[in-house]
Parts: C-alpha cells; sequence; structure tokens
C-alpha cells in the first residue's frame, strides 16, 4: 500500500472519529441542558404546589404569611430564557423542547391563577401582561415583541410578564386562550385583563397600561403582596 | 442548522486534508526528511550551484538579498550569484553595479519584461549543476544551501525547496503572513514525502539545471512561473524535495490592498495553470499526492473559502439587521446593554463553530510546528492572533477576487 493511500485512510478515520467527536460532545451538552431544564423545572413545580398548598393552608388569612409567588415569578423568567436558548439550539420541533414548553406553560398559568387569587384575597392590584407568541413563521412582530416585553419586565421588575406559544398542544393553555378569548392574530396581549393585538413600537405598547403603572421604574411596585 | 448545513462537507474536507498533512507529518518518511544532515561545506563532492536573482525595481532590498547569497557557508569556487535586471527603471542598476567586481557575482540585463525572462537568460549564462531562484526581496540563512543540496542525492528530485517565513514582520498583517508562511513549512515537509508539493516558491528553491532547459526553461505561466515549472517537472516524472532547516526569509506586503494584489496573482495563477494546462494532473494518482490530494482539494479550498465567507458575511449582516429591527424605539440604555447570559448552559457550541474551531485548532498546532522544526526564531503569539483573527476576513477577497479575474478572463499587472 503505497504512503499516500495508508496515510489517507488514516486521516479519514481521524477526521470521521473527530467528527464524531463532536457530534456526540454537542449531542452530550445538548442533553445536559434538556436535564437541567427539567430538574428546574421540577423545582419549580414543587414551589408552586408548596405556595399553593400554602396559599390553601392559610386561607383564612394568606395576607398574613409568607405566601406569595414573586419569587416563582423571576424564577419562571429565568426558566424561559434558558428554554428559548434551548429551543434555538435544539429546534422547536424537538419532542423535548415540546414537552418543557407544555410543563413550563402549565406553570405559568398556575401561577398566574395564584398571583390572581393571592390579589383578591388581599386586595391588591398586580399587573399581569398575558403575552401569546407563534415562532411557526406566520408573527412577524413576534421577536420585536417579546424583545420589548423584556425591556417592560426588566424595567419594571414587579410586572408579571407570562409567555405562551398560542400554537402549542397543551389542553390547560387551549382553556385560558378561550376564557380569554384570543384570536389567531398574534402577537396578542392581555394586559391587565385588555385584550390587544399586534405591535408597532414599545411607547404603542407602554399606552396600554394603566395610568401610572409604568412610570416609577423598579423601585416602586406595581403589585403590593402581603409579605411587604 | 439551516444554511450552515452547506458548510459541513467543506468542513469535513478541510479536517481531513489537516489530518492527512498531520499524519504524514508524523510519519517515518518525513522524519527522515526531517533529520536529513546537511552537507559538510568541505565535502568534495558538493555540486556547484547559480543562484539567479531575477530584479525589477529592487533598488531598497537587491543588496541585502545579495549580501546574504554571499555569506552563504559554501565553496566560493562552486556557488555563484547571477543579478539580472529585468528592465528596471529605478536604482536597481547602480546597486547591482556595487557588485560588478566580486569574483562569485555575474550581472546581466534583460530587456525582456517577465520574471521567466529574467531567470532563464540567467540559466543560459551558467554551468553549475544546480540553479536556484531567489527573489530580490528575499534573503538566506548562511547555513542553508547546505542543507539543500543533499535532497539532490536523490536523482528522481528535480527541485527543493525551502523554509520560508516572513522577513522582520511589523505589524499584524505580516505577522499573519507569516504565521501562515511557517504553517506551510510543516505542510511542505510532510507532503514532500508524499510528493505533493504544488509550487517552487520564488524565495529560494534550487533546480537540477540540466532539467529545467530540457523542459524547455520557465514560462511566462500566468505570471506564476514558479508554480508551473514545479508542475511541469513533476509532469516529467521528478519529485520536488524539501528541506526544513533551510531558512529564507522574504519581505511580505504590509497593506491588505498589496497582500489582496499579490494573492490573487498567486490564485488567479494557480486556477489559470491547473485548469487551462495541467487539468489532467487533477485527480490522477499517476502523480502522487499531487494529483490526488493537494491539486484537487486546492481548488475546492478556494471554492470554499469563498462560499464559507458569503455564509459569514450573510449570518452576520442578518444577525445586525435583526437585532438593530428587534432593539428599534427601546432605549438605547438597555438596547445597548449587554444581556448576554453566562454559564455552561449558553456555552454558543454547535456541530459548525466547534468544527470550525477544529480546523483553525489543527492549523495553530501546524503553525507551531513548523516553527519548530525550521527554528525559526520569534515569537508567534501576534501571528497566531492575526492568523486566527484575519485570515478569514482577509483571504476571501483575495479568491473572489482571482476566481472573478478568471471567470471574466481579466489579467492584471505584476504590481
Amino acid at each position: 500500500m503505497s504512503l499516500v493511500l495508508r496515510n489517507t485512510i488514516i486521516a479519514l478515520a481521524i477526521t470521521v472519529a473527530l467528527v464524531l467527536t463532536v457530534f456526540f460532545a454537542i449531542k452530550y451538552l445538548n442533553d445536559a441542558r434538556v436535564a437541567e431544564l427539567h430538574s428546574i423545572e421540577d423545582q419549580l413545580s414543587l414551589d408552586t404546589l408548596s405556595l399553593d398548598t400554602q396559599f390553601s393552608l392559610l386561607e383564612a388569612a394568606p395576607c398574613g404569611s409568607v405566601a406569595s409567588s414573586t419569587d416563582l415569578t423571576g424564577e419562571l423568567a429565568s426558566l424561559g430564557d434558558r428554554l428559548a436558548y434551548a429551543e434555538g439550539q435544539l429546534g422547536s420541533g424537538n419532542a423535548q423542547v415540546k414537552g418543557l414548553k407544555e410543563q413550563y406553560s402549565l406553570l405559568e398559568i398556575r401561577d398566574y391563577l395564584i398571583t390572581k387569587q393571592l390579589a383578591a384575597a388581599c386586595g391588591t392590584h398586580p399587573v399581569t401582561v398575558l403575552y401569546f407568541y407563534s415562532n411557526a413563521g406566520d408573527c412577524a412582530d413576534c421577536d420585536r415583541a417579546g424583545y420589548a416585553l423584556s425591556y417592560l419586565r426588566d424595567t419594571y421588575p414587579n410586572l408579571r410578564v407570562y409567555s405562551f406559544d398560542y400554537n402549542l398542544d397543551l389542553g390547560a393553555l387551549s382553556t385560558l386562550i378561550s376564557l380569554e378569548k384570543i384570536k389567531a392574530t398574534l402577537p396578542a396581549f392581555v394586559i391587565d385583563g385588555t385584550t390587544t393585538y399586534g405591535f408597532t413600537d414599545l411607547a404603542s405598547l407602554e399606552a396600554e397600561f394603566p395610568k401610572g403603572v409604568l412610570s416609577a421604574p423598579a423601585a416602586s411596585s406595581t403589585e403590593t403582596t402581603s409579605a411587604k | 442548522m439551516g444554511l450552515q448545513a452547506l458548510a459541513y462537507p467543506f468542513l469535513f474536507v478541510a479536517i481531513f486534508f489537516e489530518a492527512f498533512v498531520l499524519v504524514t507529518f508524523l510519519s517515518k518518511d518525513a522524519r527522515a526528511a526531517r533529520a536529513r544532515k546537511p552537507a559538510r561545506r568541505d565535502a568534495p563532492d558538493l555540486p556547484s550551484v547559480a543562484v539567479i536573482v531575477p530584479c525589477w525595481n529592487e533598488a531598497r532590498t537587491v543588496g541585502a538579498t545579495v549580501e546574504s547569497l554571499l555569506a552563504l557557508e559554501y565553496p566560493a569556487e562552486k556557488l555563484e550569484v547571477v543579478l539580472v535586471d529585468n528592465a528596471s527603471s529605478d536604482d536597481t542598476p547602480a546597486v547591482m553595479a556595487r557588485y560588478a567586481a566580486h569574483p562569485q557575482v555575474t550581472l546581466l540585463r534583460e530587456e525582456a519584461r517577465g520574471k521567466h525572462n529574467a531567470v532563464n537568460a540567467g540559466i543560459r549564462q551558467c554551468e553549475a549543476e544546480i540553479v536556484g531562484c531567489l527573489d530580490a526581496d528575499s534573503f538566506v540563512e548562511p547555513s542553508a544551501l547546505l542543507a539543500m543540496v543533499p535532497c539532490f542525492e536523490n536523482p528522481s528530485i528535480g527541485a527543493t525547496t525551502a523554509a520560508m517565513s516572513v522577513h522582520e514582520p511589523g505589524n499584524l498583517l505580516q505577522h499573519m503572513q507569516n504565521a501562515e508562511y511557517i504553517f506551510g513549512i510543516a505542510r511542505a515537509n510532510a507532503l514532500s514525502v508524499v510528493h505533493g508539493i504544488h509550487v517552487t516558491p520564488g524565495p529560494f528553491s534550487l533546480y537540477r539545471r540540466a532539467l529545467v532547459q530540457s523542459l524547455g526553461g520557465f514560462r511566462a505561466a500566468y505570471q506564476t512561473e514558479d508554480l508551473e515549472m514545479a508542475l511541469r517537472l513533476q509532469r516529467a516524472g521528478y519529485k520536488i524535495a524539501n528541506a526544513p532547516a533551510a531558512r529564507v526569509y522574504t519581505k511580505a506586503p504590509a497593506t491588505v490592498l498589496k497582500l489582496v494584489k499579490q494573492r490573487t496573482r498567486w490564485t488567479s495563477g494557480y486556477l489559470r495553470n491547473v485548469l487551462n494546462d495541467y487539468r489532467d494532473m487533477v485527480g490522477s494518482a499517476r502523480y502522487g499526492a499531487l494529483g490526488a490530494i493537494t491539486l484537487p482539494l486546492g481548488m475546492l479550498a478556494i471554492g470554499s473559502g469563498i462560499l464559507l465567507f458569503a455564509l459569514a458575511l450573510y449570518q452576520v449582516v442578518h444577525g445586525l439587521v435583526e437585532a438593530v429591527s428587534l432593539r428599534a424605539g427601546i432605549p438605547l440604555s438597555y438596547a445597548l446593554a449587554p444581556h448576554a447570559s453566562f454559564g455552561w448552559f449558553y456555552l454558543p457550541a454547535s456541530l459548525y463553530t466547534l468544527l470550525a474551531a477544529l480546523t483553525v485548532l489543527i492549523a495553530a498546532a501546524m503553525i507551531v510546528l513548523g516553527k519548530r522544526i525550521s527554528r525559526t526564531p520569534g515569537s508567534l503569539t501576534a501571528g497566531l492572533f492575526g492568523y486566527v483573527l484575519l485570515y478569514g476576513l482577509i483571504a476571501p477577497l483575495w479568491l473572489i477576487r482571482s476566481t472573478a479575474d478568471v471567470a471574466l478572463g481579466k489579467t492584471r499587472a505584476w504590481r
């Protein structure tokens, strides 16, 4: 066998080995990402259940308890960021991503309901935003709307933003969509109970918020919980 | 994935080529070539050598080039330096005239423009067994010739190349070229043992004079006479050796414009020679690694360089447009602030980025090896930095320009 042929075969074997190593390293990393998301979701499920139970136990005086979903909302946002990144890496069609998104949406709905219950019981008025988007290529303004909401959420930490993939096949989400009467004209927002469609710019979106809610960044809270 | 999938076959081939060079570099034959002892200065059977220096407006550097040749460790009676003024319009003739009385130096003037004409004029004038070419902006180490002549002990060797690096690299662009040249040292050492060298560079290559004359001397060859001669003598059944211990330094372009101009000439010359006159060698196992690997992958490298650059450019522009559109109307204090998340979870590792990083990593390893085997002096830090940072941005410019020139039949001036 000539040196050229021999070295060609060895080089090919090395190349295949290197490419496979990289391929499996990426797969390992993505599997670890999914495992991490599972772990965060499991913890959040526990926290949500704990909060829910705490709320039920202290139903008589929930406002004087430590019951608050504020921390959970922050963790939910962090989980949302990670999930969005994992979706970008693995693709929205990935079965694991889809499952995690369903679980995440359920957690969001649960947190939204608890927030509403606490508000009703304690007489507070937290401002919530339900944001419905699609990444199926049929929503040209969804990325911009999502970024604007991220800005509002980061600037006004007590603003509660819940993002939902409109096309997700999840019973609870379908129920929420029909309860809120959300049409498939995306992006759609439910801001403090009022539904609006479409996104032009940040100023127009801010105009949809109740007066005074967005006037004082961070320091003043739009929500008053019993913990305070 | 999307568009990036287009890049995978090219990245695979790039890694394969690097792996091939690395495997060959580590082979017994390459190790033996590196261990080849230089000839002794007092050896009685040293061949006579004539080094031809073709000069066209090289007044600034030719003096130092000649001095380096006269300082070669070689018996004076067996070493001749032939300076050929190729109708210069600057002070080159005056600088050359300073050596008129030197017993080892012959001065010639060749009116017919073209480096090949100048070299052929020099060859016609000498009777040495071995003729060498040295560009008038290049300088040899004193030990270079003694390191190269033992290669000709093998009668099938028609030419020998040296280990070329950049003379006193000043700016980052020159350091980048230095790293690239040093990569070339390791590559040439490896490819020489499988007969895969496709060019005998102007900065110090040696040839059997009788062979060059029997082949009809140098040709214009689309302004790449060194590449054409390398292909022609291999088509005639001869091989090209490499002496990594023979150090030669050459001036490198200091600006992007000059570099692109130089490399456009090289690349379009490569394309024209291979496509027009040596197409039969591409893919032919008869010519060893030259036909089976170097020439076909060289063509592929030009195409893939353009494609990968276009792909990266599209992604960068698309990303910028998206980023600007996303941030429109958002206060600048937020839009411009970094919101990147850190930690292993957000590691931007994809098959595309890791394979691309792998090719750069292997290239960096080859650069380090090239420096080591040639004992090229100086630090590699700036070179590696420049190579990783700039090469991928600048090389596509000459690849695109030369491909367009060949497609449109356009020829450019030498300088």
